[in-house]
């Protein structure tokens, strides 16, 4: 008897998806003692994920901590996070951990991320690791965005406007009755017709359930297939040797992570995330006063937000999208791609991300300087 | 009568037959100086027993000696909370350790049968007198609180007036009887010293803290390498229970801090009154503001027609701010033609609120991305980030007697006359029929 088309179809389905997700390679005992981590110029990038995850969980512990004081009310939200800077104990410093923390999480994600694309660990059978990895980049930031609102302070209200506005702008490159659709999704997030206390619900809604749900699922498949896979070769050529992932590699890495705690414990005791700014910025949110000047994003969005600033509104979102894509299909659109390109192309975008961060405000001046 | 003999009479016997008879003893049988060794008999429980014992007993001496030597000091460096009660908490814990070993040292000599014939009564006795005393010595602390802090002004100047041969009891007449019950152990335990294997204390081997390491090997084959074999696996034993016991206790210590944090944190602030108030009256005040708001809203919903100021009180250079029927802000300037012209404030770019004040230029300028407008229509300049002009708002002139003099839509539709000797008493209103022609 011939086998029908369709059941081969079926079976090669079957066979991509156990090649990605091997779960009969599933034994937690097999996989501590045969896990193994490669030893080469590269290897620090290893560390990565597990500094990112370590911050996560800084962030749960911390985040909850501050749901117990605080108040997701426009009259309460402000003066409950006062409340727990000024009177709770050691309140200042779990909420200075949860900033500093958050800002080190994505700060250590972006590193990973661009290490992981230059070593191109990608490569097959690890492609759902990066798309899943993708998608927590793009959770983690919305986390900042929705986090960023909840002190419900001038610059909060003021630059998540603005942000939301973006949005809207879309509108006008779209014909016909499309170009009110950014409104509506616009006023969909928001909930009303501008930034009040419906978005203030919402955000709260997304920050502290709707994406802990997505973040501890995508960050369980991210995780489980990191272990089935194993680490990745990282480096073209021979690795100088292996390191058993378990006990050693772990320890280092648990030792990274006392170094980092210490360091982030330092920096939220010593160093309040709100002396960078200017002050009234941090007074409550005064829905019929002017918008204080000195509104920026947080500095992980300063790579879209100078160049939005700088540049057609259109050529930005074109190429922000762009780069969208061409993330999440990373594993497919640079199959053959030598690592030395990879390399090439992460130092391009790390320098961009530098530049725009570090420099952005001075090319900002020095651009409207001349032009105006 | 009672009394004096227990903390003046007894203290002295005490330390008589103590010097007395521990000089007699070394005089007589010095070989019995020393707390006659059991560790080849049994040698793992001695260890769990002997080792927390004089850890413990060592911390809680040197306690108990601090307050006694320098209490002046000692009370200073108490005088903070946190090092009081750390200083309290170690020597609970030490305390604590001392009767644990304590009472694996005597269920060690009850149960052990190899230990059976070495075991004398007077070891028993002195046991079961220290675990008393351990036991004395922590309810104290746990029911009459700080002693290390009240001992300075009781027991510690009793303790001088006995060594300085004024004794004076009326220093503890008053002491709970748990302290008393614990000074007389204290006077009897000395007494002990010369007849008990207490004695050794006095052959404290201090140098055994600085030597290296010694191991015994029994029956050790003559060749070399076994007894180097022998002496690396008691450094290495030794590194490790080192390394154990530092990780141990900084763990302790970290659980501690965080557990002592947590608990703090989620007991939540206990405010003074005033602190309670200042917190009410900023919530308050806030509540107010946000009340003022909806009533602003609701405003809006209901009115035909709300007031945004005096037509005199308007400035063609400085612009009045005042919320328009979308809740949005709006600013609102004298014309050049002595007619109020009002424009939206929220930015065409971003939605920033733009200044109200107008410069030489004539321009208004929005803060965030520096776009200017012109004031007289809204338009803003070529080079700036917003495209569109600000909207004009549509208004309405009313005089004392709420009737609608003269009014203007957004698109410049002029109704009604104005008469000159009217315009010192007119108000400027915007008007809810305008608001369909403005979005």
């Amino acid at each position: 008897m011939t086998k029908l088309k369709g059941n081969d179809f079926i079976e090669k389905v079957r066979t991509e998806i156990d090649q990605r997700l091997p779960l009969d390679m599933l034994n937690l005992g097999d996989l501590m003692a045969h896990k193994e981590v490669p030893k080469h110029r590269m290897s620090w990038a290893y560390y990565l994920g597990g500094f990112t995850l370590f911050f996560f969980i800084v962030q749960v512990v911390t985040g909850l901590m501050l749901l117990f004081y605080y108040k997701p009310t426009v009259s309460e939200a402000h003066a409950s996070v006062e409340y727990i800077t000024h009177q709770v104990s050691a309140g200042a410093l779990v909420r200075n951990m949860h900033t500093w923390a958050s800002s080190l999480m994505i700060l250590s994600i972006l590193i990973h991320l661009i290490t992981t694309f230059a070593m191109k660990a990608f490569e097959k059978p690890r492609e759902l690791t990066w798309v899943t990895g993708v998608a927590l980049l793009l959770i983690t930031f919305t986390f900042g965005f929705t986090g960023y609102l909840l002190p419900w302070n001038q610059i909060a209200v003021n630059a998540t406007k603005i942000g939301l506005q973006t949005i809207e702008q879309v509108g006008h490159y779209l014909p016909g009755d499309l170009a009110t659709w950014p409104r509506h999704l616009r006023e969909i997030i928001q909930g009303e017709a501008s930034v009040g206390q419906s978005t203030l619900s919402r955000f709260y809604a997304i920050h502290v359930v709707v994406l802990p749900f997505l973040i501890f699922g995508l960050l369980g498949v991210h995780l489980l297939v990191v272990q089935l896979h194993g680490m990745s070769k990282g480096v073209d050529e021979p690795a100088k040797g292996q390191e058993k992932f378990f006990p050693f590699f772990i320890l280092k890495d648990f030792s990274a992570w006392g170094i980092a705690f210490l360091a982030l414990f330092l920096f939220a005791l010593c160093l309040p995330f709100e002396s960078f700014f200017p002050y009234p910025l941090f007074e409550p949110y005064d829905a019929l006063g002017s918008t204080p000047e000195g509104i920026k994003p947080e500095w992980y969005f300063f790579f879209m937000y100078y160049p939005l600033e700088l540049l057609p509104f259109w050529l930005v979102m074109l190429g922000v999208n762009g780069a969208m894509v061409v993330l999440l299909f990373a594993p497919w659109i640079f199959k053959g791609s030598s690592r030395k390109t990879l390399r090439f192309l992460a130092v391009l975008a790390a320098l961009y991300l530098f530049v725009m961060t570090v420099f952005g405000d001075k090319i900002y001046h020095l651009v409207k300087g001349v032009g105006g | 009568m009672l009394e004096a003999f227990l903390f003046v009479g007894l203290p002295y016997t005490a330390v008589i037959i103590c010097v007395a008879g521990s000089i007699y003893r070394f005089k007589t049988q010095p070989y019995s100086y020393s707390a006659l060794s059991s560790q080849f008999l049994e040698g793992k429980k001695l260890m769990w027993g002997s080792v927390p014992w004089h850890l413990g007993i060592t911390v809680v001496f040197l306690g108990h000696l601090a307050a006694f030597l320098a209490p002046d000091t000692w009370r200073l460096f108490l005088s903070s909370t946190h090092v009081l009660y750390t200083m309290e908490a170690i020597g609970l814990a030490a305390a604590i350790l001392c009767a644990l070993g304590l009472l694996v040292l005597i269920l060690r000599r009850l149960t052990t049968a190899n230990l059976q014939p070495v075991t004398t009564l007077m070891d028993l006795v002195v046991l079961f007198l220290l675990l008393i005393q351990v036991i004395l010595g922590i309810m104290t602390a746990m029911s009459v609180r700080w002693g290390s802090l009240w001992s300075t002004e009781t027991t510690t100047p009793y303790l001088w007036s006995l060594l300085t041969f004024r004794p004076d009891a009326s220093f503890i007449a008053g002491m709970p009887l748990l302290v008393k019950a614990h000074l007389t152990g204290a006077w009897i335990l000395l007494l002990s010293i010369p007849f008990s294997r207490l004695v050794h204390m006095f052959s404290l081997p201090l140098e055994y803290l600085f030597r290296p390491p010694q191991k015994v090997v029994w029956n050790a084959h003559p060749h070399h390498g076994s007894l180097k074999a022998a002496e690396d696996k008691e450094v290495t034993r030794r590194l490790f229970l080192k390394g154990a016991f530092g990780l141990t206790a900084g763990g302790v210590l970290l659980g501690i801090g965080v557990l002592d944090e947590l608990y703090r944190f989620f007991r939540g602030p206990r405010l003074t009154q005033a602190e309670e108030a200042d917190l009410l009256d900023v919530t308050q005040k806030r509540l107010k503001k946000n009340a003022e708001e909806k009533a602003l809203e609701l405003e809006r919903l209901r009115d035909e027609s709300i007031f945004v100021a005096k037509l005199s009180d308007l400035s063609p250079t400085k612009g009045k701010y005042f919320i328009d029927y979308q809740m949005r802000p709006a600013l609102a300037f004298l014309g050049a033609d002595g007619l109020p012209q009002l424009l939206s404030a929220k930015c065409t770019h971003l939605g920033c609120t733009v200044g109200s004040e107008v410069n030489a230029q004539g321009r208004l300028l929005c803060p965030c991305h520096v776009s200017f407008f012109d004031v007289t229509n809204g338009v803003p300049d070529a080079g700036s980030p917003a495209k569109d002009p600000l909207p004009k708002l549509g208004w309405v002139l009313v005089n004392e007697k709420g009737e609608i003099v003269l009014s203007r839509g957004p698109k410049g539709e002029v109704e009604g006359t104005l008469l000159g000797h009217e315009k010192e008493t007119l108000s400027v209103h915007i008007a809810k029929r305008y608001v369909e022609a403005l979005t």
